[in-house]
């Protein structure tokens, strides 16, 4: 065994409450990072999974999920009629307040024509609009809430049946609502009225040559589908930043743990490392053992943290399942890159500290 | 035994080294100049801040002097970088300790093998030669022990184990007896001295202690970073300490005449004097 493993080794309460600290302040950037991810995937949630790589909406909108789009009529006919256009699905979209029986829950309705698609992506159960009020609802808000397929829930004195449940159709503190467009329309007194259009190119048509033509229709604004999805990010830009600031917080304070363990045992052992030094250990061997030490003890972290990061985080979706935490392999990556940073910003010090040992030192007591 | 060469091993020339500047300015070692030849055990004796601690530091690479030359082998030590200074310390040098400075997290086993792992020797290699020197020294029964586990005596012998591992040209002890009680070191200087006649090794001492003079070829004493010219040294019987005849306290009792490190000493002798020279009679 290496002397840096055995230096680790020798104090093992200290390793193994150093350990336990860095894990969790790399699980803590895991789960902020998570939390980013599934914030963001719920943002976008709607658009993603949807068909189409082109989006037109009303000229002078921003974004989908703060402004409202409103297409003048017959837009999506002309779209259709553009060539190298494969399929246009007009979607009528509406935030509601739902009334359950105990209180108000924010919903994004969604009114779309089941015969050209932009419904519900996965079912868990029931079946898909198919006439009257008819809705789906996010199978996760039915388990939240005990609505089943059966009921009815409620909009401003209106009844809407409830006839299937969704999979994966949370989004960011809202819910989607998949409504016939025809009902929406109705419901909001505006018939053939549109938000946008969902647009699929015909195979080998670039998605970005579609955009340009679809920019030539007077009062319509063409995206492409990361476009749109990245301007509706933007507005949540916000919320994201604290939690990066506290991200960035976790790693200092790994940094910090680690540091603060292999200065103190740097100092404790400056006799040691003098005796190296002395009988001939050079400079580079003396770095790398301290070197070493930081690195075992944040590879040892991290592994512990991606533990900690999935237990922690499938906890919080089983008991709070409107929120989602994202951890792909990548959070793997996150998590080492995180503590190669913490290991060799940690070991400045206690680096600097076996650079000024004189090794003459070793003949004083 | 390999034939004796006259060359000498070590050769030292006008030595200097200067600690501070300007009025601060301390010069604890003051142009010494000295030879040792292969296989010869050098006592370096003097009181307590007469530069010995400095000196031995010079000599091993691990301080640079003011002024002057050290040529090890033929290699001029005060030629080499900053860089190539630790490499020529683990090839060329032993280095033995007082309180003896052995890894605290390794066996004695490892102790040694570090060592020799250090300078590039492939781990089996190396555990094949450290568990042997260590069994030259009569240590095959602690070679798992931790430092903490070990005796005085022991130490000190996984501590000569380490210095020899490398098979160096100089040995370099600071006070190698002075943690060790008294048949203990007298064996660990006799085995210094063994290592020096059967394999032609070159042995420095810097010490106290008197009973270290049985085994050297020479004794050179500093005073003041200077050598002085060979003069008889007297024991004080009280404490064991080597005195300079001509400054020392005096007292004669039954006809001979006893020098004392201090008046302290000398009015405890005589206080009692059958007490303290007993064992020399
Ligand atoms: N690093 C240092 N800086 C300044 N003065 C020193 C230093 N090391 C030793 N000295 C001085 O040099 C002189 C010789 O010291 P040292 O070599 O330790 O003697 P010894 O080992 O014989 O006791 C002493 O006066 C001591 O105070
Ligand atoms: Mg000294």
């Amino acid at each position: 065994m290496s002397l840096a493993a055995r230096y680790l080794l020798q104090n093992k309460t200290r390793l193994a409450l150093s350990l336990l600290g860095v894990a969790l302040a790399l699980m803590l950037i895991l789960l902020l990072d998570g939390l980013v991810r599934g914030m963001q995937r719920q943002i976008t949630v709607y658009l993603a999974n949807t068909p189409g790589s082109v989006v037109a909406t009303q000229v002078g909108v921003r974004n989908l999920a703060a402004d409202n789009s409103l297409l003048p009529p017959g837009t999506e006919d002309d779209i259709q009629k553009i060539p190298g256009v494969a399929r246009a699905i007009p979607v009528l979209s509406q935030s509601v307040f739902f009334e359950l029986h105990d209180r108000k829950i924010f919903a994004y309705l969604i009114g779309y024509d089941p015969a050209k698609g932009g419904g519900p992506w996965r079912l868990a159960q029931g079946r898909e609009p198919r006439q009257g009020r008819e809705v789906v609802v996010d199978q996760t808000l039915a388990r939240l809430h005990g609505i089943k397929v059966g009921q009815t829930v409620e909009v401003g004195g209106y009844r809407f049946p409830v006839v299937g449940l969704s999979a994966g159709t949370n989004s960011w503190m809202t819910t989607l609502v998949f409504v016939r467009k025809v009902e929406l329309e109705r419901y909001l007194l505006i018939p053939g009225l549109t938000s946008f259009v969902l647009v699929e190119p015909q195979p080998g048509v670039s998605p970005q040559i579609l955009k340009e033509r679809i920019n030539q229709l007077s009062g319509v604004t063409a995206w492409l589908k990361p476009e749109l999805m990245a301007a509706d990010l933007r507005i949540y830009e916000g919320f994201f930043q604290p939690l990066r600031l506290m991200r960035g917080i976790a790693f200092l304070v790994g940094v910090l743990v680690v540091g603060l363990v292999i200065y103190t045992a740097t100092v404790e052992r400056q006799r040691e490392y003098g005796v190296l030094k002395a009988i001939g250990a050079g400079n580079a061997r003396m770095y790398g053992l301290v070197l070493s030490q930081a690195l075992v003890m944040a590879f040892l972290g991290a592994l512990l943290a991606v533990l900690l990061a999935y237990l922690v985080a499938w906890l919080i979706m089983v008991l709070r399942p409107q929120f989602l935490v994202v951890l792909e392999p990548s959070a793997i990556l996150l998590a080492l890159l995180s503590g190669l940073g913490m290991a060799l910003l940690s070991a400045i010090a206690p680096v600097w500290v076996v650079a000024r040992l004189a090794p003459a030192e070793v003949f004083r007591r | 035994m390999k034939a004796q060469k006259t060359a000498a091993i070590l050769r030292v020339e006008d030595l200097t080294k200067r600690y501070g500047s300007g009025t601060a300015e301390v010069a604890a070692v003051k142009g010494v100049s000295l030879e040792v030849a292969p296989g010869e055990v050098v006592l370096i004796m003097g009181p307590s801040g007469s530069g010995k601690t400095t000196l031995l530091s010079m000599l091993g690479a691990l301080l640079r002097p003011s002024e002057g030359s050290i040529q090890l082998n033929g290699t001029v030590l005060t030629a080499l970088s900053e860089r190539d200074l630790p490499r020529f310390r683990l090839r060329e040098f032993g280095f033995i300790f007082q309180d003896f400075n052995l890894l605290s997290a390794l066996s004695a086993l490892e102790n040694v093998v570090l060592v020799a792992e250090m300078a590039g020797v492939p781990r089996k290699e190396a555990r094949l030669r450290a568990t042997e020197i260590l069994k030259e020294l009569r240590l095959d029964k602690r070679l798992q022990a931790l430092p903490e586990q070990l005796s005085g005596g022991e130490k000190q012998r996984v501590a000569i184990a380490r210095a020899l591992i490398n098979n160096p040209s100089l040995i370099l002890a600071d006070e190698p007896t002075a943690n060790l009680d008294s048949s203990t070191g007298h064996e660990v200087s006799r085995l210094l001295r063994h290592i020096a006649k059967e394999q032609g090794k070159s042995v420095l001492i810097v010490s106290h202690d008197t009973r270290i003079q049985d085994i050297a070829d020479r004794v050179l004493w500093l005073e003041d970073g200077e050598f002085k010219e060979a003069r008889t040294l007297a024991i004080d019987p009280v404490c064991g300490m080597s005195v300079e005849r001509t400054k020392s306290p005096t007292a004669t009792w039954q006809g001979q005449e006893y020098f004392f490190c201090s008046k302290g000493c000398r009015s405890e002798f005589l206080l009692e004097p059958h007490t303290f020279i007993q064992g020399e009679a």
